[in-house]
């Protein structure tokens, strides 16, 4: 039995990550305030749909709760959590370094940068205001990335090291043009930091179907470059020589990688460590084949996102933590704990 | 059966030829006017002391340093300038084993020696299979198929690149000092292996070796290449004698013949004073 079990682990890890986030998605809808089982969820949803013949034994507030509050909250925190897992191992294997993820190299502070100074122009009091911050969060995204890499480039080649602290440096100094941002605007200075330690300051649809597109696209885009990150983890040298477009494939890696970060932070804030340790366990799992870690890292970036949503909401019920706290506060240890015990193998 | 089954999936049979080739780091010329042709079936090896430019050359032929004068054309397609998936269909580069991508398993790196053919979700068909199967086997590994490359010996790993290599289907092979870190027994057997398969496939190969003996027994002909030149080119016997050796490496050296082959082996002096 035990052995069946490591076996369906191993050999079924789509059905597996699936599960795993189905049931973690019923949950975070069930939990709250109120409880609302999981039986009476499917209820309310069936009854949205016309042609079922559902009677209604709930509340008339279980319906609002679920349909207008926590499916769009989960939705949207299970997108965020998606996002920053495949961005994380796509900017990992671009740099191979398993510590590259949109924080180290300034890509999330560039975004945040970016998003604030649309807030400041006119959120959230219009609808373009929402569909403003993830543009302006991806332009901060992309020109961080670029300026990045740019100050980090040694006679054409891009060591990790000036990388990572050309990262710092202008991630350094995007957080204080943010800080200097909320200060001096009429920007609302509590909402704003609230936003930048990872929580969703808005509810409701608005800020999903804003994202929706976006993620979409580069969620997408970051699967189908699976192969090229294969052959980049050779070497660039090799890979050109393998028959890799490896200029090509290097800037598409940036750019969709650095849009996917970019709307993740746009509405859900900068949340830490799901972009690192996400791929690493799944690495540790299923292998380091990216034609798979980039989209088994989508199902479980959702996953533990939402299991550190739950977290937030629950340790200090009835009021809410950032889960940026949460993820950074359970996301440490773990990580430190992954790494002695994979010690001795080769994950990389 | 090999060579038959090779012939089947269409891989062409192509003359190398380096033309006039000239590469420069900077303001630093490191390899001047260079010509020389590989035939189908022919290893030429290119020996000369280091830094002299061989591997240069290497990279040089497989697009990855840019040149600044000259060709490198096979069967007459002027390589130079060629798109990086063109190129790796028609010359593939075995480089000397490095920790690099050590969690792959040897057939996934294997298949990554199919990327100009992949399509663009990189997914694998029959044929990308068919040839990965042939490689693997062609280099005694299909045993190992399923092992983590970082848990394989030296000489393994060497052999893992050389498949990656053989799963291009390329006419052409550049090989990159590919016995280096190996001890004897490695660096025979992937010595003979590789003359094997260019004689079995009608491989054009080109490959920079350091030890002379080695070159001796297995190429069939000799480039020597002193600061970025070309000083002689010829056969074995030929290019491997004692005045050649001692100038381009500074060393006196004698050279006398194998007993039973007649190949040139060479003796630094002080060994053969005693």
């Amino acid at each position: 039995m035990i052995l069946d079990l490591s076996k369906l682990i191993r050999h079924r890890p789509y059905l597996l990550n699936t599960l795993l986030l189905l049931t973690a998605f019923i949950f975070s809808v069930a939990l709250g305030a109120v409880f609302i089982p999981p039986e009476t969820i499917f209820r309310i949803l069936a009854s949205q749909l016309s042609g079922l013949n559902i009677t209604q034994d709930w509340p008339e507030s279980f319906s609002a709760i679920i349909l207008a509050v926590r499916l769009p909250h989960t939705v949207l925190v299970v997108m965020t959590g998606a996002a920053l897992g495949s961005s994380g191992a796509a900017y990992q294997g671009l740099f191979r370094n398993p510590l590259a993820d949109p924080y180290l190299i300034g890509v999330a502070s560039g975004a945040g940068l970016g998003a604030v100074f649309s807030m400041a122009l006119n959120w959230p009091t219009s609808l373009l205001g929402f569909y403003l911050v993830p543009v302006g969060a991806f332009v901060g995204a992309i020109l961080t990335v670029v300026l990045v890499y740019n100050l980090a480039r040694v006679d054409g080649l891009v060591p990790l090291t000036t990388l990572i602290l050309a990262g710092v440096a202008i991630g350094a100094f995007a957080s204080a043009l943010t800080s200097f941002l909320m200060l001096r605007t009429e920007l609302q200075l509590h909402r704003a930091i609230s936003f930048l330690l990872g929580g969703s300051p808005i509810a409701g649809w608005n800020p999903v179907i804003a994202v929706l597109p976006y993620m979409l696209v580069g969620m997408g885009l970051l699967t189908v470059s699976g192969h090229m990150l294969n052959v980049l983890q050779f070497g660039e040298e090799e890979a050109k020589q393998m028959g890799l477009n490896v200029d090509r494939a290097k800037v598409f890696i940036i750019v969709v990688a650095s849009l996917t970060t970019a709307v993740a932070v746009a509405f859900s804030g900068v949340i830490g460590f799901v972009g690192l340790i996400v791929p690493h366990v799944i690495r540790i799992i299923w292998g380091p084949d990216y034609r798979r870690l980039i989209p088994l890292s989508i199902l479980g970036g959702g996953s533990v996102l939402l299991l550190a949503d739950m977290l937030a909401r629950i340790l200090m019920a009835p009021s809410t933590l950032p889960v940026g706290i949460v993820t950074a506060m359970a996301g440490a240890p773990f990580f430190l704990w992954i790494l002695r015990r994979a010690k001795r193998e080769v994950f990389w | 059966m090999d060579s038959a089954a090779g012939q089947a999936r269409g891989v062409l049979v192509a003359m190398l030829k380096i033309d006039s080739l000239s590469v420069a780091y900077g303001d630093r010329v490191v390899l001047e006017e260079v010509s020389f042709e590989v035939l189908p079936g022919e290893i030429l090896a290119l020996i000369g002391p280091n830094g002299a430019g061989k591997s240069t050359l290497i990279r040089a032929a497989s697009g990855v340093v840019p040149t600044i004068s000259g060709r490198v054309s096979v069967n007459g397609d002027d390589l130079t300038g060629m798109s990086h998936s063109r190129r790796a269909k028609i010359l593939a580069v075995v480089p000397q084993a490095r920790q690099m991508g050590g969690a792959y398993s040897v057939k996934q790196a294997v298949m990554m020696g199919r990327t100009p053919y992949l399509n663009w979700l990189g997914q694998e068909g029959e044929a990308d299979k068919a040839a990965v199967h042939l490689a693997l086997e062609q280099t005694g590994l299909d045993t190992f198929a399923d092992r983590q490359i970082a848990k394989l010996s030296g000489g393994e790993q060497q052999r893992v690149l050389l498949a990656r290599a053989l799963a291009q289907e390329t006419p052409v092979m550049l090989l990159d000092e590919p016995t280096n870190h190996l001890d004897l027994q490695h660096q025979t057997n992937l010595l003979s292996l590789v003359k094997k398969l260019a004689k079995e496939k009608q491989l054009a190969v080109l490959m920079a070796l350091h030890d002379l003996n080695l070159v001796s027994f297995y190429a069939d002909k000799v480039a020597l290449i002193v600061n970025g030149k070309l000083k002689c080119l010829g056969t074995p016997a030929e290019v491997i004698r004692a005045e050649h050796i001692s100038a381009a490496f500074r060393t006196p050296v004698d050279v006398v013949s194998h007993p039973v082959t007649g190949a040139p082996i060479i003796f630094p002096q002080g060994v053969s004073d005693r």
